[in-house]
């Protein structure tokens, strides 16, 4: 970057006030929109100038009414431009986790206040931007994928909304900055083979079926656990949604170890850790994590799945 | 609803958005393919339907160097056709053929805003032919499916349908007409040109010409474009007395009378003048400095000179419709002071050509001389035997008066002029032909007098001593109707033009007519004709005596502002948030003060759930939280709640103190 790009830089952060981040909802009113003519609306400008100076030659009357209507019309134009972003109400919405090198998704879900407002775009600084329509009454998604995500946290940036609708003449843009971030888990290394023999010497048992364990208890029911856990009778009996517990017996617990994945650099090493996870919990054992800094006991389930997956994630990532 | 996908830099264009594109310039280009070269109308269909074949399939746009190859072959097939590039039919045809290429070599985006762009020139070119109503109205649905167009490129994503086009689009054009309106009415015009326009620039160009042979003028009056309007101060003058009179011509050769090569200034110069009638002309442009007045004008307008065979002239050219004020004197004496020169131009004519009329008039001469006599020889001889008709046969070319006046018998008012004037010299009598218009049609709506080209009409003048110039119309004695009640009369009632004579059959048809000709009529007098002139009569109206470009200009932004506005309110009024309820307003407050304290309510929290959060974190301010919640709770979602306990509500909201 030359420094004269980052005096344009702070010139530009300046004008759009560009403060992070915003609590939501962010309602885009007037001293948030910024409007300027396109190259396509200046060359207009100039069409209009040229009629103009052939009805003036020619002393065409309707020439003159042709100018000033489309002259008029840019004007009209601008007051739609700016109308079609005014107001819209933007709020953030759910970023899902994603394992590096898969596409992370930002949502920002976008409403109106009134009539519908067509091809609103949003786009991430140098990125290709997204386009939606927002209908009234409804509430759209708008979803901006990043591509190349590296472990830790994905930033999403500051984010531009903007239109030309309806004809193009004029761009309307502004600002929003969430905050958004999307947590970014280690890729899974599929080579990274079994967890290390000395810690799953029960785990030879192989998928553990319901009833070969003890029944502990039930507990409310959270999302991402199996069907066939979900106590169904007790639905049946309307006590709510419940999901039978089974208390793993110690011998199958398995420590997943930061010792024993065996790589050269610490992402590799997260790598083949994150995939020692994912197949513990396919295979419905129950497993700790220990890395340096941070040790979860043994358990399962999703929650438990997500908990050391963003310990993962998280290890020696700068906030 | 989920997102569209991300859009390329370079997405091809899409087929529906083309084709209307394509619509869009077949409808803008398609008055002027009767009026340019039938290889410019093939050329643009073929074309544009290549083009929607190759959107259409999704084939390959043609090669670079084809496009150079087909483009240098238009330019030469213009240069070829026209005899230039320049002009008003060559121009208009090159800038219809580049709209064309564009149309086929376009790729992107760009290129689309381009063709579009000049698709807003050729709405002008066509201006330039023609500046009627329905030219204008087609021409406005033109612009609207253009902007539609381009309202269709912007849409990213689903294609729009025809009413989500054609809507914006509308509206758009529609709000700006208060503006358009604003900008035509004060835009301040000029007078002449910035540049030297090409001789063909305007339309206009049927009219009087400088010579007559007989023949010209019966092709004029086939023609029902218009060529001046009259709004007569008090009445119309009698029928018989409407001699509108133009180009005077002298000069006469065995064949063709034209106009005097000089003609010195003369002045109005009358013995006796009488009946004097005040009227306005709104004259079509001619591209001719002859103006035209009653017989005879007895004032000058601005601009205008008067030559000594008192015609009017203007002192350039009139390309752009003039409205002029003059008084005429329909009875006159002038003239008997004649100078020498001026009339034995008067009774020069070449001996040699047409022998047997020449030889006629001076047997009528050598029996009597006096003109009244001679005039009444005339009358007689005009009057057996000749037939008034547009479609007479060709005659000789040579000695074309002889053949008309002793073999055919049949013509019309230049061959009756021609020949009676010829008839005049040879008997010694100073004669001249004035050429001109003669009758009208009265609009009885509004009284306006219609004058088309199909009332152009040729008489005679001749000089009597003490007399002056008297005017003699030997078409009169021919066919009186011809000067009692205009053409049609004349012509009889089956059709040498039949269209001329049909709308006076049909009452409602005819006052279908006669109000559009008024709408017509206002149209061109306040639409096309609003020059600096129409301006500054329209401000003096208002009560505004003169208007400077300042004035006009702080006008013009103060109707730019107004117009801004009232169209952002509009905009804005369909935007403003449904009013909250009072309740959720208090609600909001409330929750508002908690937050600043640091317990805000998250989105998805029910007022229960929170006002538990609450007295566990803050258990101080419990019972305020309580009361309010319970008041919420009932108002919004209970039973409702009274005036009185929204009040209530609000003011507890308003005591409540979050710490």
């Amino acid at each position: 970057m030359t420094p004269f790009a980052n005096v344009r830089q702070s010139i530009a952060d300046w004008i759009f006030r560009a403060s992070v981040p915003e609590t939501p909802p962010v309602t885009l009113v007037q001293r948030r929109i910024f409007i300027l003519p396109t190259r396509q609306g200046y060359l207009f400008a100039f069409t209009v100038l040229v009629l103009l100076l052939a009805s003036i030659n020619y002393a065409l009357s309707l020439g003159f009414t042709l100018t000033f209507l489309l002259g008029s019309m840019a004007g009209v134009a601008m007051l739609h431009t700016w109308r079609n972003l005014a107001h819209l109400k933007l709020r953030p919405g759910r970023c899902d986790p994603v394992f590096a090198g898969e596409v992370a998704h930002f949502n920002v879900s976008v409403e109106t206040p009134s009539q519908t407002r067509f091809s609103i775009a949003v786009r991430r600084r140098g990125d290709e931007p997204v386009y939606a329509d927002i209908v009234a009454s409804e509430t759209a998604s708008i979803c901006l994928g990043v591509h190349d995500t590296r472990r830790g946290i994905a930033q999403c940036g500051r984010l531009e909304i903007f239109t030309r609708y309806p004809i193009g003449l004029f761009h309307a843009w502004s600002y929003v900055d969430f905050g958004l971030t999307v947590l970014v888990y280690p890729r899974p290394d599929p080579f990274g083979g079994a967890p290390p023999a000395q810690s799953r010497s029960a785990s030879e048992e192989g998928i553990p079926v319901a009833g070969d364990e003890e029944f502990n208890m039930l507990r409310a029911y959270r999302p991402g656990d199996a069907p066939k856990l979900i106590a169904w009778k007790a639905l049946a009996r309307e006590q709510g949604l419940l999901t039978k517990e089974f208390s793993a017996t110690a011998s199958s617990e398995l420590w997943l170890d930061w010792e024993d994945a065996r790589a050269t650099d610490v992402e590799a090493r997260l790598s083949i850790l994150c995939h020692w996870v994912m197949q513990a919990e396919g295979f419905g054992q129950s497993y700790g994590l220990r890395i340096p800094g941070r040790e979860i006991a043994p358990a399962r389930g999703e929650a438990h799945r997500t908990r050391c997956l963003e310990a993962l994630a998280l290890f020696e990532a700068a906030r | 609803m989920k997102a569209g996908t991300p859009r390329l830099a370079e997405a091809p264009l899409d087929v529906r958005n083309v084709l209307w594109l394509l619509a869009s310039m077949l409808f803008v280009v398609g008055p002027h393919l009767v009026r340019l070269a039938t290889w410019v109308g093939i050329f643009m269909v073929v074309v544009v339907g290549w083009r929607g074949w190759i959107s259409w399939a999704a084939l390959r746009a043609p090669p670079r160097w084809f496009m150079w190859a087909i483009t240098i072959a238009a330019t030469y097939a213009t240069f070829m056709t026209y005899g230039r590039l320049f002009g008003r039919e060559a121009g208009v045809t090159l800038l219809t053929v580049m709209a064309a290429l564009k149309l086929l070599e376009m790729r992107n985006q760009r290129d689309v805003v381009l063709s579009i762009y000049l698709g807003f020139f050729l709405v002008m070119t066509n201006f330039l032919f023609s500046q009627t109503i329905p030219m204008g109205l087609y021409m406005l649905a033109c612009v609207w499916i253009f902007v539609a167009t381009l309202v269709g490129f912007n849409r990213v994503g689903r294609s729009p349908t025809l009413r989500e086009r054609l809507m914006p689009a509308g509206a758009l054009l529609l709000q700006a007409l208060p503006l358009m309106v604003a900008f035509f009415i004060l835009f301040p015009r000029t007078s002449g040109p910035l540049w030297a326009l090409p001789q063909d620039s305007r339309s206009g160009q049927t009219g009087l010409s400088e010579k007559m042979t007989p023949g010209n003028i019966a092709n004029l009056i086939k023609s029902e474009a218009l060529a001046f309007r009259v709004q007569f101060e008090d009445g119309l003058p009698p029928y018989r007395s409407l001699y509108w009179r133009g180009p005077v011509l002298v000069d006469f050769d065995g064949a063709t009378w034209s106009m005097a090569a000089f003609s010195s200034q003369g002045h109005m110069e009358y013995s006796r003048r009488e009946r004097p009638t005040k009227y306005a002309v709104t004259l079509e442009p001619h591209n001719k400095t002859w103006m035209f007045a009653l017989d005879v004008p007895g004032s000058r307008p601005e601009g205008a000179q008067m030559l000594s065979d008192l015609q009017l002239r203007y002192r350039r050219p009139i390309n752009e419709r003039m409205r002029y004020e003059i008084t005429s004197y329909l009875a006159y004496r002038f003239g008997e002071n004649a100078n020498p020169p001026q009339l034995d131009r008067a009774l020069a004519f070449d001996e040699t050509r047409n022998p047997r009329l020449v030889a006629m008039g001076r047997e009528w001469a050598r029996e009597n001389p006096d003109p009244r006599v001679l005039l009444t020889r005339a009358a007689q001889f005009f009057g057996n035997g000749f037939t008034y008709t547009l479609e007479p046969p060709t005659l000789e070319r040579l000695n074309p008066y002889d053949d008309f006046a002793f073999n055919s018998r049949q013509g019309f008012c230049e061959h009756f002029a021609g020949a009676f004037t010829l008839l005049m010299r040879a008997a010694g009598v100073p004669a001249r032909v004035v050429t001109g218009y003669q009758g009208g049609e009265v609009n009885p709506l509004n009284n306006e007098l219609i004058v088309r080209q199909a009332d152009a009409h040729a008489w005679s003048e001749i000089w009597v001593r003490e007399e002056g110039w008297v005017r003699i119309d030997p078409t009169a004695a021919v066919s009186p109707l011809r000067v009692e009640n205009g053409v049609n009369a004349a012509l009889g009632p089956i059709g040498v033009i039949p269209s001329l004579i049909d709308y006076d059959k049909l009452g409602l048809l005819s006052t279908v007519r006669f109000a559009w000709q008024m709408a017509n009529s206002q149209w061109d007098a306040w639409i096309v004709g609003y020059n600096t002139d129409r301006q500054r009569q329209f401000f003096s109206q208002l009560g505004v005596p003169s208007i400077d470009w300042r004035t006009l200009g702080w006008w013009l932004l103060l109707a730019t502002l107004a117009v801004g506005s009232a169209v952002t309110i509009g905009l804005l009024l369909h935007d403003r948030p449904a009013r909250r309820e009072a309740s959720v307003a208090a609600w909001d407050r409330f929750s508002a003060k908690l937050a600043a304290a640091g317990l805000a309510r998250a989105p998805h929290e029910g007022p229960l759930d929170y006002l538990a959060r609450v007295r566990a974190a803050r258990p101080q301010v419990g019972a305020e939280a309580e009361e309010i919640t319970r008041r919420y709770v009932q108002a919004r979602y209970g039973a409702g709640a009274s005036r009185e306990e929204l009040r209530t509500l609000a003011r507890l909201v308003a005591s409540f103190r979050a710490t």
